[in-house]
C-alpha cells in the first residue's frame, strides 16, 4: 500500500492581524490557495506557522479550521508539539477528536532527554490515539537530539501506526541511516525532508517533503518533486537549485521573509509575532528583488 | 585553468612496520592494489593515512613515494595549524611531481574567516598546481568553510578547483555550488566519503573514498552508477556502503587498519597516540564485517 504522506505538503503559515491576533478568513483562504494549487496534503501548524508562539486554545481553534476547510480534499495532518509533553497529549487527542488524519510530533524540547525516554515519549504518544503519526527529527535545531536509526527501528517495531518521519538534519548520513532502518521494516514508511530538499533525497528513498516555499511558488514545489520522480535529474538539479536558494532567503529571519514574501505575491498574511521580527519594508523590497531575478513573479500565481 | 578533473579518488592508509616506521615495500603493494581496484587517482597522506602522525620529512617522502610509484595522478594533502608550513608542502609536492594538492582549514586554531581565507591564498599562492579544499568538519572539531569563503576564495585564486566535501550537508552543497558555477562553471564539487549519491544529484563529480581500501569493487559500482546518472539504481550499494561505513565510522583510523588485516591486506597498527584495536574490538569488528553481504565480492589478500 502506498503512504498517503508523499509529494510536496504544504504546512500554512499563520495569518495574524495587524495586532497579532488570529484572521481566521485568510487562513481559510489560504487552506483553499494550497489545495487549489495541488498541495497533496496539509500539515499546521509547523515552525514556520509559528506554533510555539499560539497558545494552546488557538492551536485547536485553527485545526478545527482546517479540518473543516480542506474538508477531506487532501489529508490534513496537525503538528502536536509543544513545550509541554502534556500539552502534546492534548493536541493529540483533539486532532483525532475534530477528525484529523494524522499528528507530526518532534523529539521533544529544550530537555536533553535521553535515547530511552524519547522511545517512551513516542510511544505514550502514539499509542493514545489511533491515528498516523510522523515523527519529526531536528537535532541542528534541537542541540543534537534525535532520532538515530536504532530507536527508529524500535518505534517502528513498536508502532503500527508510526507512518513517516519529516527528517530535517538535510544530511546523508542522518537521512541514510534512518531511512534504511525504517524502510527494511515497513517499505511504504514516508521518508520526508523538513523543507523541499527533494533532489539529495529521492534517490534514497526519499517520496516527498514539507514545504517551505509553497505560498510562493507551488508549480515551482511541484515541478521539482515531479522531475525527481521521473528521475529527470538535469532538470530536478535547475529547479531545486532555484527551490534551495528561495530557502535560504527564508531561512532568513524565518518565517518572517516568507510572510513578507507573501506580500509580493499577492497574499498578505500580516505580521509575526515576537520573538520573531517582521519582515520590514527593506526586507520586503529585497525578497521581491530575488523574486523577480529567479522568474516567480513570471510563473507562479498572484493573489488568492 | 585546471585540466584535472577528479573522478575516484582512493586515499590509502599509512602501513606502519613493528618499529612504527613507514614501511614503504608495503606502502608501493598498497598502491599497486589501489590501482588495480579502480582508483582513478590517489590521494594521501590523508587523515585515514594518519597524515597527523608524520613529520614534514614523511610527508614529503610519503608524496614523493607515491608519485615515483603510482600510474595514477597523485594528489598531496597539505594541511598544517601554520599557514606557512603548509605552503612548504605545498612547493615540496608541487616539485615533487604532485598533481594537485589538497588542505583543510587550519588545525587546532580557529581564526576569524578572513584568516582563513589568507590560510588558503598563502597555501595555493606557493604552487601552481591545483588546490581543493578539504571540508571534514567531523575530523576538524565542528570546523567547516562556508558557502560564503568559498566563493571569496574562487575570486582571489585561480587555482582553487574544487570543494572535496565531508560535511554531507544539503543546504551549504547546494547553496556553494549554485554560487560557485556563476562564478566558476568547472569548479569541482567531489564528495568526501562514500556517502555519494545526495552529493552526486547536486552535482558532485568526484569521490575522495576512505573506505577504498576495504571494498574498493562496492565504491567503484557505486561511483559508476552515480556518474552515469542511475541514482536511484546507485541506492542499493549506497546503503551497504552507508552500513559499512556506519561499523567503521567511530574506530577512525585503527578501526581502518584492523578491518585492512582482516581484508588480508595488513598494513601493521597505527602510530601512537593511536591505539591498534584490541582483540576483542578486533574480533567484534571481524564479526560486523563478516556478517556484511556486500564484502563477499571483495577480493581478500592482495
Amino acid at each position: 500500500m502506498q503512504n498517503k504522506f508523499r509529494g510536496v505538503m504544504q504546512s500554512p503559515v499563520t495569518p495574524l492581524k495587524d495586532d497579532y491576533s488570529l484572521d481566521l478568513p485568510t487562513f481559510e483562504r489560504l487552506l483553499d490557495f494550497h489545495v487549489r494549487t495541488g498541495a497533496p496534503a496539509i500539515s499546521w501548524p509547523h515552525h514556520k506557522a509559528e506554533s510555539l508562539n499560539l497558545t494552546i486554545a488557538e492551536r485547536k481553534l485553527f485545526a478545527e479550521a482546517a479540518v473543516k476547510t480542506v474538508n477531506g480534499r487532501v489529508p490534513v495532518t496537525i503538528h502536536v508539539s509543544a513545550l509541554a509533553v502534556e500539552d502534546t497529549f492534548a493536541l493529540a487527542a483533539h486532532a483525532q477528536k475534530i477528525g484529523a488524519d494524522g499528528i507530526l510530533a518532534i523529539t521533544p524540547y529544550f530537555w536533553n532527554p535521553a535515547r530511552e525516554a524519547i522511545y517512551d515519549y513516542f510511544v505514550r504518544l502514539a499509542t493514545s490515539i489511533d491515528l498516523p503519526v510522523i515523527s519529526y527529527n531536528s537535532p541542528s535545531y534541537l542541540a543534537g537530539v534525535e532520532i538515530t536509526g536504532e530507536l527508529m527501528a524500535r518505534l517502528i517495531e513498536r508502532l503500527p501506526n508510526f507512518v513517516g518521519v519529516k527528517e530535517a538534519s538535510f544530511n546523508s548520513e542522518k537521512f541514510l541511516e534512518i531511512s534504511r532502518a525504517a524502510l527494511a521494516l515497513r517499505p511504504d514508511f514516508a521518508m520526508l525532508t523538513g523543507v523541499e530538499y527533494l533532489l539529495p533525497s529521492v534517490p534514497l528513498g526519499g517520496v516527498g517533503s514539507y514545504s517551505a516555499a509553497g505560498s510562493i511558488c507551488p508549480n515551482l514545489c511541484n515541478a521539482t518533486f515531479e522531475a525527481c520522480m521521473a528521475g529527470d535529474w538535469e532538470r530536478a538539479r535547475d529547479l531545486q537549485y532555484k527551490l534551495s536558494w528561495l530557502w535560504l532567503l527564508f531561512r532568513d529571519q524565518y518565517p518572517s521573509s516568507l510572510k513578507g514574501g507573501m506580500v509580493t505575491m499577492g497574499r498578505n498574511v500580516g505580521p509575526t509575532r515576537p520573538p520573531l521580527p517582521t519582515a520590514t519594508q527593506e526586507r520586503q523590497a529585497y525578497i521581491r528583488g530575488q523574486l523577480e531575478e529567479l522568474g516567480i513573479l513570471d510563473s507562479e500565481p498572484y493573489g488568492w | 585553468m585546471t585540466a584535472l578533473r577528479l573522478g575516484l579518488v582512493h586515499t590509502p592508509v599509512m602501513p606502519f612496520g613493528p618499529d612504527r616506521k613507514i614501511d614503504f615495500e608495503l606502502f608501493g603493494k598498497l598502491i599497486d592494489f589501489h590501482q588495480r581496484e579502480g582508483a582513478d587517482a590517489l590521494a594521501l597522506p590523508m587523515h585515514a593515512a594518519e597524515s597527523v602522525s608524520l613529520p614534514e620529512a614523511e610527508k614529503h617522502a610519503v608524496v614523493a613515494f607515491a608519485v615515483e610509484h603510482a600510474e595514477v595522478p597523485v594528489i598531496a594533502h597539505v594541511s598544517e595549524a601554520g599557514s606557512a608550513l603548509a605552503a612548504a608542502l605545498a612547493r615540496q609536492a608541487e616539485s615533487a611531481g604532485a598533481a594537485a594538492i589538497v588542505a583543510t582549514t587550519p588545525y587546532y586554531w580557529t581564526p576569524p574567516p578572513a584568516m582563513v581565507l589568507e590560510h588558503f591564498a598563502i597555501i595555493s599562492g606557493a604552487v601552481k598546481i591545483p588546490l581543493f579544499v578539504h571540508n571534514a568538519p567531523d575530523d576538524m572539531a565542528g570546523q567547516k568553510v562556508t558557502a560564503e569563503l568559498m566563493i571569496k576564495l574562487i575570486g582571489r585564486l585561480t587555482n582553487f578547483a574544487g570543494l572535496v566535501d565531508q560535511s554531507l550537508d544539503w543546504q551549504f552543497l547546494i547553496e556553494l555550488i549554485t554560487l560557485a558555477k556563476k562564478v566558476r562553471p568547472d569548479f569541482q564539487l567531489l564528495a568526501g566519503n562514500e556517502l555519494l549519491v545526495s552529493a552526486a544529484a547536486i552535482g558532485a563529480t568526484g569521490l575522495f573514498a576512505p573506505l577504498a581500501g576495504v571494498a574498493p569493487k562496492l565504491i567503484r559500482a557505486l561511483f559508476d552508477a552515480a556518474s552515469a546518472g542511475k541514482l536511484v539504481e546507485a541506492r542499493a550499494a549506497q546503503e551497504q556502503l552507508a552500513a559499512l561505513r556506519q561499523v567503521m565510522k567511530p574506530g577512525g583510523a585503527p578501526q581502518l587498519k584492523a578491518a585492512l588485516r582482516h581484508m588480508g591486506r595488513d598494513c601493521g597498527d597505527p602510530r601512537p597516540p593511536l591505539l591498534a584495536l584490541d582483540a576483542v574490538a578486533a574480533k567484534a569488528l571481524a564479526d560486523a564485517l563478516g556478517r556484511m553481504p556486500a564484502l563477499a565480492a571483495e577480493r581478500r589478500g592482495w
